[in-house]
């Protein structure tokens, strides 16, 4: 009896040391398998089950956004070495600063604005509920950082920003 | 040189095999040894005890077939959800990598 016991407890073991390797391996070799594309838009067709056509369609929106894009983080990073070179030049009166920070979100706020009509734009050339989907999920990615920092900082403002 | 005693050259020996007292057996013992041995499994396989079910069920998962065929069992399940749980991070990386490209650090 004891011996078919421990029998029996090295079956469980072993059976358990096979469930995860087996796991282990074959979760790896599924990243590796899904991890060779190339494509920035390979989330698209994987999660909203896009066609060719509709895909088409949106690689079309998306190399067009690019451009749109790049030219205004290069302007804004620009704007960004030009603050720090005024802070490092000791040109750190409070205009200045202002000024300089205005323009940085005002271009941010602009890459913003065409960011979010292009999710729009790649919405409307989904299948409706897909689009639908799409753009509250994009909508939520990158605006909702925004919204738990505001929160947390105003939760944040009714003890002076943490100090006791 | 061969100092064993033949066993007629021992008188003593011969004389206490035969006063050995040998009480008759009762003309129904050996159907007597049957009947309890039969009458004890009959009772095991009428209640069985919860020690002689846990046994049987292990000495049945302990033969071969089973023991393979569990262990094959456990590899495949365990593959499954491997490939469930690696196309969920590779989905995740395919996300960070459109979001990425639709929307860098700079303006999030």
């Amino acid at each position: 009896m004891r011996r078919s016991l421990l029998i029996l407890l090295a079956m469980l073991l072993a059976g358990v040391a096979v469930f995860f390797a087996g796991n282990r391996i074959a979760a790896r070799l599924q990243m590796r398998h899904m991890a060779q594309t190339t494509d920035d838009l390979a989330w698209l067709r994987m999660e909203y089950r896009l066609s060719d056509a509709e895909m088409s369609r949106v690689r079309g929106l998306h190399q067009g956004y690019l451009v749109v894009c790049s030219n205004y983080c290069e302007r804004i990073e620009a704007r960004k070495r030009e603050l720090q070179t005024a802070l490092s030049a000791g040109a750190n009166g409070p205009q200045t600063l202002e000024s300089r920070l205005a323009e940085i979100g005002q271009l941010r706020a602009q890459c913003q604005v065409a960011m979010l009509q292009h999710f729009r734009e790649v919405s409307q050339v989904m299948p409706p509920e897909q689009g639908r989907r799409y753009l509250a999920e994009m909508e939520r990615m990158t605006l909702g950082l925004h919204e738990q920092m505001e929160s947390r900082m105003s939760h944040d403002a009714s003890s002076p920003h943490g100090h006791h | 040189m061969d100092t064993k005693p033949e066993p007629n050259q021992d008188p003593l020996r011969d004389l206490l095999r035969e006063c050995r007292a040998r009480p008759p057996l009762a003309a129904n013992f050996q159907q007597a040894v049957w009947c309890r041995i039969e009458c004890a499994e009959a009772s095991a396989a009428a209640m069985p005890s919860s020690t002689n079910w846990l046994e049987r069920c292990i000495e049945t998962l302990l033969l071969p077939r089973f023991a393979l065929a569990a262990l094959a069992l456990m590899l495949v399940v365990g593959g499954f959800t491997g490939l469930a749980a690696g196309t969920g991070h590779a989905r995740e990386q395919a996300q960070a990598r459109y979001l990425s490209a639709v929307a860098p650090n700079t303006i999030r």
